[in-house]
């Protein structure tokens, strides 16, 4: 059949193949301005275990997400999860966090959350679940906690992998191991490394020297205070660093140490103006599972 | 001028129906010219072409072969158009749009200057005898009312040619014999009518010539006078008709080789019955219709 | 007697937008505005602390994405279609109106009803942000959080405004190119939202071509991603609104997306442009 150039067949394919050649002819000429952007954006967006989430999810809301959608759906999953963690439904919740975190891992308020929930809230689920928690032999319990915690430091090893230099992880892996379990070896290795990072808040450095008291390690932590002290700047510009708790944690140290006089910090002008210094509150060494619960 | 109104020339167009292209012609090597201050009817059944050749002519639609030109500037082009006021067939309007507000904004396209917009808007809406509805939405217009909006909007550049498709179909006697009124008015102004209608009666005593087409073809084309009377038969109409006077009227017929074919009463058009009977003011010269040739 | 092209475009811009108007298009956009003004409430319930600021964001700008993509492809379609099933562009095009200056137009026209969607969405979103952030402000267990003032970033909205509107308008070009030669209605709107589809999964193939090994399919998806602009690309939302030291889009970058967006804009039009002069009216 000769080629008929007035068929809609032929009409079609020219038209076809024209737009075709434009629009690949932008697409080659954009290529430099499209990497350029392209790679910003893209930056900002890890990828996505698609094999995982296409069982959880379906089709279709996988295409959501790949569509821009990401951030949508995974607050919605969030809030199922929140849905279940209301009615303390341990499989659902911890399924669906994991789900959340997958979709998701940019939002750090995400995998703190659910590490705390994990660490802090579905321990005593658990607990409950063999009767009375008082009635709950104390071994158990501890063995409970201790798995939960495990988890939680699965979920934020993960999290460190999205957020290498955010100090809000290791700063939650220590406030759960010192408040959970009481592990102050971890406590302290974790606090340690978040007084290292920028931004690291002030208390973090005081639960620090705690915890290496609570190992028995008083004179590293009495060190390391009077290291700190003169980093630290005055009360009146930032109050949240606490100076004159960190100056009394030192004579505390140095009183209970037994130091000779000789060798203790010298006396500093906050002490020799005030000569009564009012009762400053203790320590915190509380983590409610609220990233604000210190000052 | 020199130019034609119109000039088509061996005009033929072809439709391409279905996947592999079948032809259909709808326009078979039509040629016509119409000259200016005229008021012109293409007439035909549905389906003859008329108004494929009038969307060609206004560069709606590609010719196949041959052209086109309105006074002397092919129809390919724009500015072919500047001259032209066009009302097509059942026309929709834009219905969100008042009726002078309609007017107004296709006397901007037309870029009649915004000086004159106002005054040639209201210009327009009185020759249609629209001032009274041209606030309301177009999507309250009557069939009637709608045609003369669009005459109005056809006109309102104070184009040399206006062209119109199908003017009367579906409009009431009344408003139709309106309709009529309104384009001899506009070839008193010196204007070219171009008018295609299926509606034969209609134009009959509108149009100074007409052309028929079937079948995408030309089959007549004239004045309307030599068109329709039979050279050689005149009818006499009889007031106080006597049936004996007759007898003497054939006697003298026959003497100079002349014969009555027939005697009948002569009948007025239902049109014209029913425009006495609803509105006999509107009576005018144009529509004195159907009832010629039968008399 | 007969005025300059951009006149007419914009006049049949402005016609195209009234349209929109009188149709009762706004009628939706306060309904949404109302949901999304519920939803800031909604939030409240749950004790999110600052990252309540985050949920309320991500649904309103999750509300701008799905009802601004149905937008850009039902309204371009509709006001195109209205056109052309009414017979009013026959009327249009009979005039000296050049079939580009139309279709431009009527771009224009969707443009503007797509600017008025995301600036009053946008706006009313930075206004219950800034509501529930002074709000939440107020409250010391939350102090930390907003221990270097708001969080919420508004220029930054400011300048989602346009990257909204420029990924938008990408996709009712894409409508009004498919519309250009398409019959109905319906089947414009069906491929525009599959076409959008496939520019929101472009940088899939971009991003991969270069791994397969087959050259037969890595030379298809190279071509893939070279044919669909990459929409993926205007998803900077989160970068804009919640900006950190690591995530911020940069002012080149920003500038580059707009800019990518118009030459793409532009080129859908030269080709609707191209593909409707040749189309019976």
């Amino acid at each position: 059949m000769p080629l008929d150039r007035e068929s809609w067949l032929y009409r079609t394919g020219r038209r076809l193949a024209l737009t075709a050649a434009v629009l690949m002819g932008v697409g080659l000429a954009c290529a430099p301005l499209q990497n350029r952007v392209w790679g910003e954006v893209k930056s900002f967006q890890p990828e996505m275990n698609l094999r995982d989430l296409e069982d959880a999810l379906g089709q279709g809301v996988i295409i959501g997400l790949l569509g821009g959608f990401r951030t949508l759906v995974a607050d919605f999953v969030y809030l199922r999860a929140s849905y279940y963690w209301e009615k303390s439904d341990r499989p659902n919740t911890e399924a669906l966090l994991a789900l959340t975190t997958s979709i998701d891992p940019r939002p750090l308020y995400f995998w703190l959350n659910a590490a705390r929930i994990i660490s802090y809230d579905i321990p005593v689920w658990r607990v409950r679940e063999r009767g009375d928690f008082e009635d709950v032999p104390q071994a158990y319990k501890d063995h409970i906690y201790q798995e939960q915690v495990d988890r939680a430091m699965g979920l934020l090893d993960r999290a460190q992998s999205f957020h290498p230099d955010n100090m809000q992880i290791p700063l939650e892996k220590a406030r759960i191991y010192y408040d959970k379990v009481k592990d102050y070896e971890n406590a302290a290795k974790y606090y340690h490394q978040v007084t290292q990072m920028p931004d690291a808040p002030y208390y973090a450095a005081r639960i620090y020297a705690n915890a290496l008291d609570n190992l028995g390690r008083s004179r590293e932590a009495y060190e390391f205070l009077r290291e700190l002290y003169p980093t630290l700047p005055p009360s009146e510009e930032v109050p949240q660093a606490s100076r004159e708790v960190v100056l009394e944690r030192i004579r505390e140290f140095e009183n209970d140490l037994d130091m000779p006089l000789i060798e203790r910090f010298p006396p500093q002008s906050i002490e020799l103006a005030a000569p009564d210094p009012v009762n400053l509150t203790p320590f915190s060494t509380t983590g409610e599972g609220t990233s604000a619960s210190e000052d | 001028m020199s130019e034609p109104a119109i000039r088509i020339k061996n005009l033929t167009k072809d439709f391409r129906i279905g996947v592999r292209g079948v032809k259909l012609r709808a326009v078979d090597n039509v040629s016509l010219e119409i000259g200016d201050n005229q008021i012109f009817g293409l007439l035909g059944p549905n389906g003859c072409g008329k108004s494929t050749t009038m969307k060609i002519l206004l560069g709606l639609l590609e010719p196949t072969k041959g052209e086109c030109s309105i006074y002397g500037i092919n129809s390919h082009s724009v500015k072919s158009r500047l001259n032209v006021g066009f009302l097509p067939e059942a026309p929709y309007f834009y219905k969100f749009l008042s009726g002078r507000e309609l007017v107004r904004f296709y006397a901007r396209v037309c870029g009649v200057p915004k000086s004159e917009i106002s005054d040639r808007t209201e210009d327009v809406l009185t020759l249609v005898s629209m001032q009274n509805a041209a606030h309301r939405r177009v999507g309250t217009y009557s069939k009637g009312m709608l045609q003369r909006i669009g005459i109005a909007q056809a006109v309102v550049h104070d184009p040399k040619l206006i062209v119109l498709d199908e003017p009367t179909a579906g409009v009431d006697p009344i408003g139709s014999h309106a309709i009529a009124e309104l384009i001899i008015a506009l070839k008193e102004r010196g204007k070219t009518v171009m008018l295609c209608s299926h509606l034969l009666a209609q134009v009959e005593g509108l149009c100074d010539r007409v052309a028929i087409m079937s079948r995408g073809k030309l089959v007549l084309e004239g004045g309307v006078d030599e068109l329709l009377e039979k050279e050689d038969q005149r009818s006499l109409i009889i007031r106080d008709f006597n049936p004996q006077a007759q007898a003497e009227i054939e006697a003298v017929l026959a003497k100079y080789g002349s014969k009555l074919d027939k005697v009948e009463a002569p009948r007025i058009s239902l049109d014209r019955l029913f425009l006495e009977n609803t509105d006999g003011a509107a009576i005018g010269s144009g529509q004195d219709v159907n009832d010629k040739e039968d008399a | 007697m007969n005025g300059s092209s951009f006149a007419r475009l914009l006049l049949i811009a402005r016609n195209t937008f009234l349209e929109a108007v009188r149709q009762k298009f706004f009628n939706v956009l306060v309904v949404l505005s109302i949901a999304m003004i519920a939803s800031a409430n909604f939030f409240r319930q749950f004790d999110f602390g600052s990252s309540e600021l985050k949920f309320i964001a991500d649904f309103g700008m999750g509300a701008v994405l799905l009802f601004g993509s149905i937008l850009s492809v039902v309204v371009t379609a509709q006001l195109f279609f209205s056109e052309i099933e009414n017979r009013t562009a026959l009327t249009m095009l009979a005039k000296p109106v050049h079939r580009w200056e139309f279709i431009t137009g009527k771009f224009l026209g969707v443009f503007l009803v797509l600017m008025a969607f995301v600036s009053l969405m946008l706006f009313l979103l930075a206004a219950v942000l800034y509501w529930r952030e002074s709000n939440l402000m107020t409250y010391p267990r939350y102090a930390d959080d907003f221990a270097n003032g708001r969080i919420v970033n508004y220029t930054g909205i400011l300048q989602l405004v346009f990257s909204e509107l420029f990924k938008f308008g990408l996709l009712a070009a894409v409508t009004l190119f498919i519309a250009s030669f398409s019959n109905t209605n319906l089947y414009t709107v069906i491929i525009s939202f599959f076409v959008m589809i496939i520019c929101q999964l472009q940088y899939i193939a971009r991003d991969s071509w270069s791994d397969l090994d087959n050259p037969i399919l890595r030379g298809i998806v190279w071509m893939l991603s070279l044919l669909f602009p990459n929409l993926q690309m205007f998803n900077v939302g989160e970068q804009l609104v919640f900006p950190t030291e690591q995530v911020t889009l940069s002012m080149g970058g920003y500038i580059g997306l707009l800019g990518y967006g118009a030459i793409y804009i532009a080129v859908l039009l030269g080709l609707s442009a191209y593909t409707f002069r040749r189309r019976e009216i």
